[in-house]
């Protein structure tokens, strides 16, 4: 391994000056390979593939000429004549009942035109699988994310100096921070009796059996960290409500239908009288799939009878919008001599933050794909989904996807290291092939894994590295 | 406070509270959308704009302080019949995807071309070390940065 690192140091002055004006992508491989690379790859071709004949084809993106001239319209490069800006005051506590909210002194605030608390909203409740989160939190705050008032002013700094004047009286209650502990029983509960508000179980043979027969048995715990998607573009939102009862409301929502009925049902009025436009959007990658500010600008405009516009700080966008669910995984795998994976036992812990938001979707594809692309005839996956007291997790790139690559790969390598066998091969032993079942017994087309490995190994000279 | 400026080869003014950025003038009393704001606080890049010859976060410059200043902005880079090198080859390679770094990632790649046509691969990444982009992988921008320089050059040498 050593010789490995000291083979890719370079002297970083030569890479400064060296007149390289080849981009990463296009430089040449730099070891000489056994065989020379055909591409596209030579594969079977599915009835499914010949189908889609547009795949592998280039193609120039149609926005992005305007994109390129800086004349793409995001929300917030919108105005409308006597629009009004908002801003959310966020809660003092993770976890807090909230006794009074008191915008008297805010509404005297100068450029202040609406304020908005969570009793004031039709229906305070919405979220993709359950209804469990406020529009603005009340009676109670589930973390520190939690919006607990809204101000509608003229301009976007007298918003912000009027959220200062807004008086709030909580109750604190203990709050729990940590996954494991939110499941004791003893621990301060989120929602109701338990924390566990979602949980998936994947069995496939005898995994108990399989693991006393095997040679090797590894068991090791890993865990992800929270991540938030940080588009460049912070959520926006303006609505307009008119004097007909109808609002129009021009949204960064990647998922208009599905917001317009979350809007329907907080506003508690027909989706006919709701127009959504979902406009160009700055970068979503699953953190703009569900409604978050836009009912309360909605709510700000129906009672000042202006347009309202609302853009999230990235503060905002830390605290509030959703995140990827930090997994606590506990591995157990049992392998024979040759580095078969003969059982794997997984224990999925996700925290789930305050409330539910996509875990639904999350825990189900992370259950599916946590035992890997390799055939194991013995499965056993256990995931449960917890609520604690901080941001709320939702839709994240892959669903749940990555933080199950990261153990499941990470215990490959270990397996592969402590039987002396290539990382390279124990995959190529256990992978999927053309029509493996999936954990659930889906019988997969396609498969290119093998294949992609190996070219991907001869692209980047594995062997020239091992030896 | 009035505030004076050239934007664009452009003179324009605007009455504006001492507190206000560049940015903000821009784009709520010029108009000029193009530049964004991502952040907030010089981090993103989204909002760069090259002022007397150098780029700068404009969310974090006082309007006031860009008196007198030459502003260069995203809607000054194409000429009315024809797109900058920079533009065509960043909409060829797919160097924008969601497009919201574009402005601020093209800008700080214009002034980079502007005072060295030919840079490395390094050079462009320290360029562009300020402009934060979530989509591409910085791959392709890297290269449409490269071709737009090396299509500048030849350009100049044709004339």
């Amino acid at each position: 391994m050593a010789t490995r690192i000291k083979d890719i140091q370079t002297n970083v002055e030569d890479l400064v000056t060296a007149r390289d004006t080849r981009a990463p992508s296009r430089r040449p491989i730099a070891v000489p390979i056994d065989q020379p690379v055909t591409y596209p790859l030579d594969l079977p071709e599915s009835e499914a593939r010949l189908r889609t004949p547009a795949v592998g084809q280039r193609a120039t993106r149609p926005d992005g000429r305007l994109h390129g001239l800086g004349q793409t319209q995001y929300i917030d490069d919108i105005t409308f004549p006597h629009m009004l800006h908002a801003k959310i005051l966020r809660s003092e506590y993770a976890h807090a009942r909230i006794v009074n909210v008191d915008t008297s002194e805010a509404e005297k605030m100068p450029g202040v035109i609406a304020t908005l608390t969570g009793a004031e909203v039709p229906e305070n409740s919405f979220g993709p699988t359950y209804q469990d989160q406020p529009i603005l939190a009340y009676p109670i705050a589930r973390h520190r994310g939690d919006g607990v008032a809204a101000v509608a002013a003229t301009t976007e700094q007298f918003a912000l100096d009027a959220l200062e004047k807004i008086k709030v009286e909580y109750e604190p209650l203990p709050a729990v921070y940590d996954p494991l502990e939110a499941l004791q029983e003893d621990s301060p509960k989120v929602h109701g009796d338990t924390n566990i508000y979602t949980s998936k179980t994947i069995r496939k043979g005898d995994v108990e059996a399989a693991l006393a027969a095997s040679e090797h048995v590894f068991e090791r715990r890993f865990s992800t960290q929270m991540v938030e998607h940080v588009p460049l573009e912070p959520h926006a939102t303006i609505a307009s409500w008119d004097g007909n009862g109808r609002v129009s409301i021009w949204s960064s929502l990647g998922r208009i239908t599905l917001g317009r009925e979350d809007l329907a049902r907080t506003l508690q009025m027909p989706q006919s009288r709701i127009r959504l436009i979902g406009t160009v959007v700055g970068g979503n990658f699953g953190g703009k799939n569900e409604i978050t500010n836009e009912p309360i600008v909605a709510l700000l405009s129906k009672k000042s009878r202006r347009p309202v516009k609302a853009v999230y700080s990235r503060g905002d966008e830390f605290v509030s919008s959703t995140i990827r669910h930090p997994f606590i995984m506990d591995y157990t795998t049992g392998v024979d001599n040759e580095g078969r994976i003969l059982a794997r036992k997984i224990r999925l812990v996700l925290d789930g933050g305050a409330y539910c938001s996509w875990t639904g979707t999350t825990i189900g594809k992370g259950s599916i794909l946590a035992p890997g692309p390799y055939n194991i005839e013995n499965i056993l996956v256990e995931a449960y989904a917890v609520y604690t007291n901080k941001t709320t997790t939702g839709a994240m790139r892959g669903f749940g996807a990555p933080q199950v690559c990261f153990a499941y790969e990470s215990q490959m390598d270990d397996i592969a290291d402590a039987l002396g066998i290539d990382p390279l091969e124990i995959r190529l032993r256990n992978g999927f092939s053309e029509n493996s079942l999936s954990p659930t017994g889906q019988s997969l087309q396609s498969v290119a894994l093998k294949e992609s490995l190996t070219q991907a190994a001869d692209r980047f000279a594995w062997k020239e590295w091992q030896a | 406070m009035l505030v004076e400026l050239t934007v664009n080869g452009e003179s324009r003014s605007a009455n504006v509270a001492p507190e206000t950025t560049l940015l903000r003038m821009l784009r709520e009393e010029l108009g000029l959308t193009g530049a964004k704001l991502g952040c907030d606080v010089g981090d993103c890049g989204t909002c760069t704009v090259i002022v007397d010859g150098v780029s700068v976060n404009s969310c974090l410059m006082l309007a006031g302080r860009a008196s007198g200043c030459d502003v260069t902005t995203i809607e000054g880079m194409a000429s009315a019949d024809e797109l900058h090198p920079l533009q065509q080859k960043f909409e060829e390679l797919g160097a924008l995807q969601c497009g919201f770094c574009g402005p601020g990632m093209l800008i700080s790649a214009k002034n980079l071309l502007d005072t060295n046509p030919e840079p490395t691969v390094f050079e462009v990444r320290d360029a562009l070390a300020g402009n934060l982009c979530r989509c591409t992988g910085y791959t392709k921008i890297i290269e449409a940065v490269i071709d737009a320089g090396e299509m500048m050059s030849q350009e100049q040498a044709n004339v």
